[in-house]
């Protein structure tokens, strides 16, 4: 059991690097946010640039799980269409490790992201604890594994890349306003704030800007940790489902 | 028997935009043996229910009643002993674009835990003349190689029986030619083959027994000589003024006659000797003739005879 999804993970790890062109492409928007944006939040709220971008680059984190979702997703929808899903499923492979080792893939990838975004932050002269920066890279690897499950269990379900297309236009902005990546939730009227509670990006975002403040011991991180945990393991749960669903 | 299989049904539910939800019956009490070492065909038009039999017996979907022995284990009881046993190539090929043949191959065989999983993908590479072109990413390879990576992948373990679905469809002449001293190699080597195909030709000429299906349920099955004894031994094809009074005129010789349109053909035992005798015929009675021709009967004319449509007609190409 373990050695397929090991055997899977190998597999699909020297893939994805062998022509890393998607993982690269993943990083590009967070890191246009952090070149663009961070400047702009930084002007607006009368802060140094470097304490802006400690604040604004936790977010970006989150925004490449979200985008890195999307991307497997349609990986999926492809491997379905051909036929490659259908035919590891006739194999002696148990059944899990055909998602377990994507998955577990998807999030080796995004902590590599994860580094080359903070690297880059660094270099733009952000300051942040080292502690901090290796448990938030932890915590962002735990949404992502909640957050490509979210992506393979739409696309079994799914099934289409236009309905996930759709699904994913629909979600994704709000998700993304709501986390409170771009603009902080504090600055947001109350009620959005309790809407904001309710969106499980909002919860590593917050606990990321306390991580690289220092505040290692701020009560959201546990409770980021508690619920990405939680949820990581009901969506995979679900995507695990889903390709039983769809092959035996 | 390396397939046995009594009653398999099956049913989708498709939901409709509006409306309640429409049931299609797939696969409706289809038995099936196929004997070890021979190349088994299923031939019908697409949508009879060729590919959910086979994924059926291939254990990605589960039939609705039946049971299935399949290559020596219940398909229902015990169905990932069967996946070890079993090579499968669906239609769609399953060949990753991105990826190595040889890295591709090399995983399945990994999957199916060999010992030496390079060997056994250096032998199955070469087996497939795909040596040359191992190492290239599989989206520059042609269509025909493509399509022997695609089985390449299903026989790495050297299973005792494979599925091919539809294996030549897209495929040039020259490739398809390729492909069926492949599969006959295949049986020359102890493998047992189940495939699909809508092509009459491909039935004919490759499978030792097939199994005609149309609307979920086979017609007719044998061996292709079998099967079209059972017709007659020879189609004579006439276009004339009016087929409607040939036919009347022509039926002492014939076994079966039938109109389609402004085609009359009569099935007879012995064209060769019948031939003069019914051109006689329909001089006397003045039916002008267009054009005439003596063909041995085809399994478009079993299924012809089976369901009354030709195989043509259903949009399958001969």
């Amino acid at each position: 059991m373990i050695r397929h999804t090991l055997l899977f993970l190998g597999y699909e790890l020297r893939n994805t690097f062998r022509n890393p062109i998607w993982p690269l492409f993943g990083i590009v928007q967070p890191v246009v946010y952090l070149l663009l944006f961070g400047p702009l939040v930084a002007g607006s709220s009368g802060r140094s640039t470097a304490d802006a971008l400690t604040a604004f680059a936790p977010g970006m984190l989150v925004i490449t799980a979200l985008f890195g979702a999307i991307g497997v997703g349609y990986g999926m929808i492809y491997e379905l269409r051909g036929g490659v899903l259908e035919r590891i499923a006739v194999s002696p492979a148990w059944r899990p490790s055909i998602v377990l080792g994507r998955t577990l893939r998807d999030a080796v990838v995004l902590v590599a992201q994860s580094v080359a975004v903070v690297l880059i932050a660094l270099a733009m002269g952000m300051r942040a604890s080292l502690p901090g920066l290796v448990l938030t890279v932890l915590l962002v690897a735990v949404t992502g594994l909640f957050a490509s499950g979210v992506g393979y269990g739409l696309a079994l379900s799914l099934r289409d890349e236009n309905g996930m297309a759709q699904t994913m236009q629909f979600f994704a902005l709000p998700v993304m306003l709501l986390s409170g990546a771009l603009l902080p939730m504090t600055l947001a009227p109350g009620w959005m704030q309790k809407v904001a509670l309710f969106n499980p990006m909002y919860h590593p975002v917050v606990a990321g800007r306390a991580l690289f403040a220092g505040h290692l011991g701020d009560p959201s991180v546990p409770l980021a940790f508690g619920i990405m945990l939680a949820l990581s393991a009901l969506t995979v749960t679900w995507s695990v489902r889903s390709l039983r669903a769809i092959a035996g | 028997m390396i397939i046995d299989a009594h009653g398999l049904r099956k049913s989708f539910t498709a939901r409709g935009r509006r409306g309640a939800p429409q049931t299609v019956e797939a696969v409706r009490g289809v038995d099936l043996a196929v004997e070890t070492g021979e190349i088994f065909g299923v031939l019908g038009p697409n949508g009879a229910g060729k590919t959910t039999t086979i994924r059926m017996l291939a254990t990605l979907i589960a039939p609705d009643a039946g049971t299935a022995t399949v290559a020596g284990f219940d398909l229902l009881k015990e169905p990932g002993r069967v996946r070890g046993r079993l090579g499968y190539v669906s239609q769609a090929g399953g060949v990753e674009d991105t990826t190595t043949p040889r890295a591709q191959i090399t995983m399945a065989a990994r999957i199916h835990g060999l010992a030496d999983a390079a060997r056994a993908t250096a032998e199955v590479l070469d087996r497939f003349e795909l040596s040359e072109v191992a190492d290239r990413p599989a989206r520059t390879l042609s269509g025909g190689q493509k399509r022997r990576v695609a089985i390449a992948l299903g026989l790495v373990h050297n299973p005792p029986l494979i599925f091919l679905d539809e294996p030549t469809t897209g495929l040039d002449p020259q490739n398809r030619a390729n492909l069926w001293d492949s599969v006959r190699r295949l049986r020359e080597g102890g493998t047992s083959v189940l495939l699909s195909t809508h092509y009459l030709d491909e039935a004919d000429a490759l499978c030792d027994r097939l199994a005609i299906v149309d609307h979920g349920v086979i017609v007719a099955q044998g061996t292709p000589a079998e099967l079209k004894r059972e017709v007659s031994g020879d189609v004579v094809t006439l276009r004339v003024s009016d087929p409607g009074q040939a036919a009347e005129t022509l039926k002492p010789y014939a076994r079966e006659t039938r109109v389609d349109d402004e085609v009359l053909r009569v099935y007879v035992d012995d064209g060769e000797r019948a031939l003069p005798a019914m051109l006689r015929d329909l001089e006397e009675h003045g039916l002008g003739l267009t054009s005439i021709s003596l063909d041995r009967s085809t399994l478009d004319d079993v299924f012809l005879a089976r369901t009354g449509r030709s195989l043509r007609d259903t949009g399958a190409a001969a």
